[in-house]
């Protein structure tokens, strides 16, 4: 089977949960031949798709503003972008926003972009709604899924989807 | 013990019995040696005469020799200098490595050549190489037999045995069917001629040989022999096809001293434990430490008879205590498959060997010895861990070659074979030992036990070294003389609890235990060293990665990839070649004239390309000679030439680089402002760097991560900077989660990362950064070296922006351009010439009248003929009458057609490895119809 490189990207304001929905993908249905990785900043799941395996090679990003001008390092060159906030942060949902804008004026073309409303098991202090966001990424044809990193919920899903997409 | 490591266990009594394989065919000519002092009239020793021709081609050896030591004057010193078999394959490639051979040309050339002969080809279907051999019947004339390559081996599909590259696979196939229905035939012209000059003229016809006179003429004459063949190994008890002569099984009297206790098979080099086996026998399992004092279970494997006596042979060498053991073998039934030798009998054999060749070498082992995996790996060994057996008892085989002649280059095969062993059990022992007891406990006495060991083993090597000097200065047998390996791996031995890439020749470059070589992700082996130092409980576990990532370092260590580089480089520098032309005039351009580059970056990027193209000439020129598609599998060669790049171009320029580098800093007032920028930034709080929760390192740690990035300057190699790069991020991590137990993500490391290399205050880390950046493979930007490298270019840049008034500042825009610039130079640079790019991807457009021009990318094989490539067309674009299609070359002047039996992806690399690259475009689309202009084609296409 044909082995895929696929760069992903995770971009979204510090504390969304970059990293956990991640490191969720990538440590659930262990797996052995799962490289070690140095950290948990760069992580990478192999995948089938199809009569294909992609294995994506996922690059996360520094949240904080003083390190936005560092993320066309990380974004260029990818298949896609996941781009994460957090639904009891209305803030991080603004981010996302600037972020989906930068990607369609700077990003690569035909980048494709998914978006995860985060923290999903807090639905009780949920500050941005389903149907805000699913409308959000409906008009920038974006895939959208609301995951909880923490429950496993959505995570393996996203994934696929975005698999499907490339 | 875990199923993993009794699997590891079975590996090894599969790859011994190998070995056992090779002693026992060495005892066997022994016997035969001794048929042969018989009376000349005898009529069996004239067929062994007649045979020599043959038999003496199994060690190449120089007359340097005949005085040596050990060597017996049998009055057939004038026969010596005969070719291997190894020998004639690799002089006559050119007629039998025909990889772009179709099923049906194969077919063609074998059918008239008798049972056994063979081609090797690549399989379009397969995508694989294939032996296609001539069957010896006439309904199945040919069949192929697919080879397997792993990452740096060939093996036999089906079989357990794994070969350093092509040629030493199919010698072996010469001598031993193994899973082939038997053995291969070397063509009469090849394996009768008596001078390399003769084999020069064979391989001159190429592929053309088949039909040449040369190859037809031969052929008639072989019956004769054929016959003596037959008796001749009717003697020695082994049953063959009949059409097989049975070439390697003798050897001249005089050779026949070296054979003792070395292995006749010698030049079947470098042999590989197999990863993949098939399932062990149950028989094996039970192989098990608990088990080790019952009889032994021992293989069930097609060698098993083999194995009995050998196991002769090492009791009665070792004493007592295994008689029953001889016993006990004896008593199984042989196997069915290969057909093994018969020996007439078992116990005279023993006896004699005893008298003949008392310096047997016992690391051959009875299962007795091994109590666990690791005490058998020991105990054959020097081994380093006090948990095996006493190194008394098995001092004796290491001593062995002492009296032996130094130019045998079958002895030193067979060694070379047996270091690599070795270096694999001491490896582990050694990750064993230093995992096993707290590190500091533990030193004094791992060094107290190594030390006789070591001292044996430097025995060992100094003898190697000798070996492969002279070696190499009386024989042509390019294969062994690269076998240094040893002497290279000395260093490690007693220094570094892992084996890594520390065996790399770059005596300069330590190494931190990041082994980039085989995959970015090889993990660093911090946790193994720091923490299973707290006690055995965990041993399994990090022994487990240990062995893993043992042998993969040991597949990199092993030579083909090495000879492969060594070749190149040698090349590199022989004006002779029109690559070394290039390689050295460029160099000494640059070394000459190193200031005269606008930019560093311009430097760095013009290196760059330069070896960007070297390597895609390499490749498609024929100056590599063999190919090194018969030396390393497919998807190594690139990176495998990437390193050579390095090697050639790289190493000498390193100086003129860093110089110029410091210049262009120093004199554009970057290097003054980036100094005083670190001043300030040092003089910063972790909190002030973003740093947020996790603990920062302290004194110490910066220390000892300044200590690695001055390491990291040192290398030339952009990998290995990388890993090292890479392997202070790993304890920066480290550090970061000992104190947490969470897993951070880039939020946390980046602004630790800049923190740390302020702390460090290194001003040239910015070049070294750049360097990296800009000559690193672009097929690793994307993996963790690229994610790291880029985070450190990020620091980086953060610090040179860092003023003392705006902690919390974003980059200037003009940081910002500088970084979209380098990926859009480094992408397109991807674009252009890279191996990978060409070798499997292939953008066509299809052109139709209805709808203009679709384009798709596919994936084409390198071998892949049009024809393939208009299969696939009309399958992905749904083309419903494919017959009125053809595939198109598009240039800004010309279309042409091409013919269905051109390679599309070759005429891509052709085109891209132009001076001067033009717009060129593959169409598909039906052959009568007129052509669209190239700028509509332009916004479809760009990508190829």
């Amino acid at each position: 089977m044909a082995i895929r490189e696929l760069k992903v990207c995770l971009l979204g304001d510090t504390g969304v949960g970059k990293s956990s929905i991640v490191c969720r993908f990538v440590q659930d249905h262990f797996d052995h031949n799962i490289s070690p990785t140095i950290g948990a900043s760069f992580l990478t799941k192999t995948v089938p798709c199809g009569n294909e395996l992609h294995k994506f090679l996922i690059w996360d990003t520094a949240g904080q503003e003083r390190f936005h001008s560092l993320a066309p390092m990380y974004y260029r060159g990818s298949a896609a972008a996941v781009i994460v906030y957090d639904i009891t942060k209305l803030d991080s949902f603004q981010t996302l926003k600037k972020w989906v804008k930068e990607l369609k004026e700077h990003g690569p073309e035909d980048i494709v972009v998914a978006i995860a409303g985060n923290k999903n098991d807090l639905g009780d202090i949920r500050e941005v709604p389903t149907k805000e966001a699913k409308d959000f990424a409906e008009s920038i044809a974006a895939i959208f899924m609301e995951t909880s990193a923490r429950n496993a919920v959505n995570v393996e899903e996203l994934f696929q989807k975005i698999s499907k997409y490339l | 013990m875990s199923a993993e490591m009794m699997m590891q266990s079975c590996l090894m009594d599969r790859s011994s019995s190998f070995f056992k394989l090779i002693d026992t065919f060495s005892s066997e000519i022994s016997e035969l040696k001794q048929e042969m002092v018989q009376p000349a009239r005898d009529p069996e020793t004239e067929i062994l005469q007649g045979l020599e021709g043959e038999v003496s081609g199994l060690f190449l050896q120089s007359s340097a020799c005949t005085g040596a030591p050990g060597v017996r004057d049998s009055g057939y010193d004038s026969l010596r200098r005969r070719m291997s078999i190894l020998d004639r394959l690799m002089q006559t490639h050119s007629v039998w490595l025909l990889l772009s051979l179709s099923d049906e040309e194969a077919r063609h050339i074998l059918q008239p050549q008798p049972a056994g002969s063979f081609v090797v080809r690549r399989c379009y279907k397969l995508q694989k190489k294939v032996i296609s051999l001539r069957m010896d019947s006439d309904t199945l004339i040919v069949r192929d037999f697919p080879v397997k390559e792993s990452q740096y081996t060939f093996s036999l599909e089906g079989s357990g045995i794994s070969f350093a590259d092509l040629f030493r696979l199919l010698a072996f196939c010469c001598i031993s069917r193994d899973v082939l229905p038997f053995t291969l035939k070397l063509p009469e012209a090849i394996a009768a001629a008596k001078t390399l000059t003769d084999l020069e003229e064979v391989a001159q016809f190429g592929r053309g040989f088949w039909d040449s006179e040369l190859c037809n003429k031969k052929n008639s004459s072989e019956s004769g022999e054929t016959v003596c063949d037959r008796r001749s190994l009717k003697q020695l008890g082994i049953n063959f096809s009949p059409r097989v002569p049975g070439i390697p099984f003798t050897r001249t009297p005089s050779e026949l001293e070296y054979s003792q206790s070395n292995g006749a098979l010698c030049f079947i080099n470098p042999l590989f434990l197999q990863t993949h086996q098939p399932n062990p026998s149950p028989k094996k399992q039970e192989t098990s430490p608990g088990n080790a004092s019952g009889s032994p279970q021992h293989h069930h494997s097609a060698l098993h008879r083999i194995d009995r006596s050998i196991f002769c042979r090492t009791s009665s060498t070792q004493n007592k205590p295994h008689a029953s053991v001889t016993r006990s073998n004896s008593e199984r039934s042989p196997p069915p498959r290969p057909p093994p030798p018969c020996f007439a009998s078992g116990k005279s054999a023993v006896l004699r060997k005893q008298k003949t060749m008392p310096e047997t070498v016992c690391w051959i082992k009875t299962p007795q010895e091994k109590s666990s995996l690791l005490g058998r790996l020991g105990s054959s060994f020097s081994s380093l861990s006090p948990s095996s057996s006493p190194p008394k008892k098995f001092s004796k085989p290491t001593l062995v070659p002492s009296s032996r002649s130094k130019n045998s280059s079958g002895l030193l095969d067979a060694d070379g074979l047996r270091c690599h062993m070795a270096l694999d059990d001491q490896t582990i022992e050694e990750a064993v030992s230093w995992s096993l007891a707290k590190l500091s406990s533990c030193n004094s006495t791992t060094l107290e036990n190594c030390s006789p060991a070591d001292e044996r083993c430097s025995t060992g090597r100094e003898r190697l070294s000798d070996l492969s000097i002279s070696t190499s200065s009386s024989d042509s047998l390019d294969f062994t003389h690269s076998f240094s390996l040893p002497m290279e791996a000395s260093p490690s031995r007693t220094e570094r609890p892992t084996g890594d890439s520390s065996l790399e020749e770059e005596e300069e470059e330590e190494d931190d235990g990041i082994n980039l070589e085989s995959d970015q992700e090889a993990p660093p082996p911090f946790k193994s060293k720091k923490r299973n130092g707290a006690g055995t409980f965990v041993l399994p576990r990090a022994l487990r990665g240990h062995l893993r990532k043992m042998s993969g370092v040991l597949n990199s260590l092993m030579t083909p990839e090495r000879r492969a580089i060594r070749k190149i480089v040698e090349q590199s520098r022989d004006k002779g070649t029109y690559f070394g032309c290039l390689v050295q005039d460029y160099v000494s351009f640059l070394q000459e004239n190193g200031g005269n580059h606008t930019s560093g970056l311009d430097l760095l990027q013009t290196l760059r390309q330069f070896m960007t193209q070297m390597k895609s000439y390499l490749l498609q020129s024929s100056e590599l000679d063999p190919p090194i598609e018969s030396l390393i599998p497919e998807d190594q060669i690139d990176q495998v030439m990437e390193k050579a790049m390095h090697k050639c171009v790289l190493k000498p320029l390193k100086p003129v680089i860093e110089a110029a580098l410091r210049d262009f800093q120093v004199s554009s007032g970057t290097w003054q402002q980036l100094k005083e920028n670190l001043v300030s930034a040092k003089a910063k709080q972790p909190q002030e760097m973003g740093v947020d929760g996790a603990l920062p390192p302290d004194h110490v740690a910066i220390e000892k991560i300044r200590h690695k990035f001055h390491n990291m300057c040192k290398m030339y190699s952009p990998e290995k900077k990388v890993s090292l790069l890479l392997s202070v991020c790993k304890l920066i991590y480290t550090i970061m989660e000992s104190n947490s137990g969470r897993m951070y993500g880039a939020d946390d490391f980046l602004p630790m990362l800049t923190y740390v290399m302020a702390q460090c205050d290194m001003p040239q880390l910015d070049a070294e950064i750049q360097y990296m950046m800009e000559l690193l493979d672009p097929s690793l930007l994307h993996g963790e070296g690229g994610y790291y490298l880029t985070s450190a270019y990020g620091a980086m840049s953060l610090i040179k922006n860092f003023q003392e008034d705006q902690a919390a500042r974003v980059l200037s825009s003009e940081t910002r351009n500088t970084l979209h610039q380098w990926h859009r130079r480094r992408t397109t640079q991807r674009s252009t010439p890279s191996v990978d790019d060409f070798q499997n991807y292939l953008r066509v457009a299809l052109q139709d009248a209805s709808n203009g021009c679709t384009a798709k990318t596919l994936q084409v094989h390198p071998y892949a003929t049009t024809e393939d490539v208009c299969h696939i067309c009309a399958d992905k674009f749904k083309v419903s009458d494919p017959e009125n299609y053809a595939l198109f070359l598009l240039t800004d002047e010309t279309t042409q057609q091409l013919a269905p039996d051109t390679h599309p992806q070759r005429i891509k690399a052709e085109l891209h490895s132009r001076p001067q690259p033009q717009l060129f475009f593959f169409v598909y689309r039906q052959i009568q119809e007129l052509t669209v202009p190239l700028d509509q084609l332009n916004e479809n296409t760009l990508s190829n």
